[in-house]
């Protein structure tokens, strides 16, 4: 039995029905068994049919009259009782009818009913998002603009309503549900092959973990990006194999780290997150003495990278205490950091950097005003928890913000949307800064600041001319994608950064012999990108790219001899 | 015991036994079939349809599905009633129509009856 609504409707309806086929068989008995009188004095009897005729319209308050004959006074004494017999039972079914169906567990099934329907017509591939906040909400835009689509469960209903009131452009399916259960999971489609991954960023990162197991079981090929800022939460998600685990804390030390040893990766990724384009100076963070407020998971990160790069640093935190060593060695300070004396205390004369990473906002931009006017040259680096304060922040003149939410943003919609970028990212990330600062310089003078980045796939759907070259076994360098086609002597501004395959990564190919399902990573101009699709997937283009001669058409070959 | 079983059961056999009191005599023959037996049929098998809603099991699904046959084809007969007399055109044939609508009814009943029997012998309570 798949359709539940209609059976919560008739089992709520069984008394009603009960009712009304009770008092209407009762009431059409004794009309037809009560004499009647015609016109003419003749006794007669009503038919059953003369009798279901009056009550129905006696029953609906519709009443058209006695008939066929005027009534006697035997028949008007029993139809007295039968209207308040049959009329009360016909409200009451009424009633019962419209109270079914504005039911809350009826609406529910219905909503549920057309979610399950919505997710099954889903021909592309999807990702299932949990919970409606600020964060999904981007990560959804960014879903769209890569073409997967989004299936959104949260648990609160006037969320689902401020949702669809925001998005017009893309049908999503959303449904009012407990996404800690199996039974909506299911509904969400997790068992659809092409259901890709779960987005679970909840804050209460249990919640996570169980989002992962849960998956773990219901459909192992669905990956699972988790948001985890506990050591302990985070190895048991790492554990179900499937999930990936995202600490914005972490992310954003690693950045810290990159940062002291080579800043122009960094220059590097947030090109890739289009945060900025490749003109941003980098970002050189001073040595020297580091005050940092808050210790917390943060703090504890931050400590592991000054102690690798052998900086001086000193951590102030209210709450929590450290351990006695530091303490006692001065690198801990227990009090409140919003606070002019603890900060001279600390040094802030002469630290060179500053970093706030308290949990509240307001207390971040009051530390930093107030260390500002310490020590004007100061670098300052805020952490910003949420992303209503904006404004502020930017207007705040600070050197880096970083903000939780952005970080998982950026993250979870590039891991999912565009993996191949991702794996460069995760590439260049151990890369030096010799290295990064010639990728820069070269791709900005080769391309210029906003270098657009593409991704090609050798198969058949996108590169069609290829393919079928590579088939018949000839062999393709990918330096034939960058010839111009006005010139193939000259080369296009294209510079190609990845070819990933399935057991090998090349950066900055050059030269290399191109094979089937390669997925090939270029940075170029908006017209050499589209230079590159025509190669690719034209013959006749590719023929010119490879020889510089025209190839001549076949059909016209046998025409013209 | 339990009540509700009572009741249940009351109207299914009584549709049953009722449905057969109708049909039994000869087919063609008015006499022997009372309308006012046609219609306590009726209004007690539509009780016992009623009964049976809310049984989501495989075996209350098909009691529904007897029970909403015996009521079309009791309805049906009803109806032929109905319009043969009004138009004045009661004979034979029709009403030897009425008599078998309600025979197949009966036999709709009656397998109703039996997989209620067989499924309170093979309850355990």
């Amino acid at each position: 039995m798949g359709n539940n609504a209609l059976w919560i409707i008739l089992q709520k309806l069984r008394t009603p029905l009960l009712v009304i086929i009770v008092t209407y068989s009762i009431a059409m008995l004794g009309m037809v068994l009560i004499p009647g009188m015609d016109d003419n004095g003749n006794v007669y009897h009503l038919t059953f049919f003369d009798a279901f005729y009056f009550v129905s319209y006696m029953a609906s308050t519709i009443g058209f009259g006695e008939a066929p004959y005027t009534f006697t006074y035997q028949q008007r004494l029993w139809v007295s009782i039968c209207i308040y017999i049959t009329v009360v039972g016909w409200f009451y079914g009424i009633g019962a009818l419209v109270s079914a169906v504005t039911d809350k567990t009826l609406k529910f099934e219905m909503m549920r009913n057309r979610f399950r329907k919505q997710v099954q017509a889903i021909k592309n591939d999807f990702v299932i998002v949990l919970g409606y906040t600020y964060v999904n909400a981007e990560i959804i835009k960014k879903f769209h603009d890569a073409n997967i689509e989004v299936v959104l469960i949260d648990e609160n209903e006037n969320k689902i309503n401020h949702f669809l009131l925001e998005e017009s452009s893309h049908d999503v399916p959303v449904m009012i549900g407990n996404a800690l259960l199996t039974e909506t999971l299911q509904d969400a489609g997790i068992l659809c092959s092409n259901c890709k991954a779960i987005v679970s960023l909840f804050n209460k990162e249990e919640e996570n973990l169980r989002i992962s197991i849960l998956t773990k079981f219901l459909n192992p090929k669905v990956k699972v990006i988790a948001k985890s800022t506990f050591s302990d939460i985070t190895n048991s998600i790492l554990d179900t194999d499937i999930a990936k685990a995202l600490n914005p804390f972490e992310i954003f030390a690693k950045r810290v780290d990159i940062a002291l040893a080579s800043p122009h990766v960094l220059v590097l990724e947030n090109w890739i997150y289009q945060n900025s384009d490749l003109m941003d100076k980098a970002m050189f963070l001073p040595k020297g003495k580091y005050i940092v407020c808050g210790y917390g998971r943060f703090g504890k990160l931050l400590q592991e990278k000054f102690d690798k790069h052998n900086l001086d640093s000193v951590f102030i935190d209210e709450k929590r205490l450290a351990n006695r060593e530091m303490m006692e060695s001065g690198k801990f300070i227990r009090a409140n950091p919003d606070d002019k004396n603890v900060l001279l205390d600390v040094g802030i004369k002469d630290a060179v950097a500053l970093i706030v990473g308290t949990q509240n906002d307001i207390d971040n931009l009051s530390i930093m005003i107030t260390a500002k006017k310490l020590n004007p040259n100061i670098y300052l680096i805020a952490r910003e928890n949420t992303m209503q304060e904006v404004s502020i922040f930017q207007v705040a003149n600070i050197d880096w913000v970083f903000m939780i939410e952005k970080i998982l943003i950026n993250k979870t919609s590039l891991a999912l949307s565009k993996p191949l970028k991702n794996r460069f990212l995760k590439l260049i990330l151990n890369k030096d800064e010799v290295w990064a600062e010639k990728l820069v310089k070269l791709l900005r003078n080769k391309i210029g600041a906003n270098p657009k980045l593409m991704t090609l796939k050798i198969n058949e759907e996108e590169s069609y001319a290829i393919y079928n070259e590579l088939l018949a076994g000839n062999e393709i360098s990918i330096d034939v994608l960058l010839h111009s086609l006005s010139n193939w002597q000259k080369n296009n501004n294209i510079i190609p950064l990845l070819i990933h395959r399935k057991n090998e990564e090349i950066l900055l190919p050059r030269n290399r012999i191109l094979q089937i399902d390669d997925r090939i990573l270029f940075a170029c101009t908006q017209e050499s990108k589209e230079e590159i699709e025509i190669i690719a997937s034209n013959i006749y283009d590719l023929y010119y790219a490879l020889s510089g001669k025209e190839k001549e058409s076949p059909i016209l070959k046998k025409l013209f001899g | 015991m339990n009540l509700q079983k009572v009741v249940s059961g009351f109207f299914f056999i009584l549709a049953m036994t009722i449905n057969f009191g109708f049909f039994y005599g000869d087919i063609d023959n008015p006499e022997l079939h009372s309308v006012y037996e046609l219609f306590v049929a009726l209004v007690v098998s539509l009780i016992s349809t009623v009964l049976k809603i809310g049984d989501k099991t495989q075996l209350g699904a098909v009691l529904l599905a007897t029970s909403l046959v015996a009521d079309i084809q009791l309805i049906s007969a009803v109806i032929v009633w109905t319009v043969t007399e009004y138009l004045s055109i009661v004979d034979v044939e029709a009403f030897a129509a009425i008599i078998s609508l309600s025979g197949g009814a009966l036999l709709a009943n009656i397998t109703s009856v039996i997989l209620y029997i067989g499924e309170t012998l093979k309850s355990k309570r």
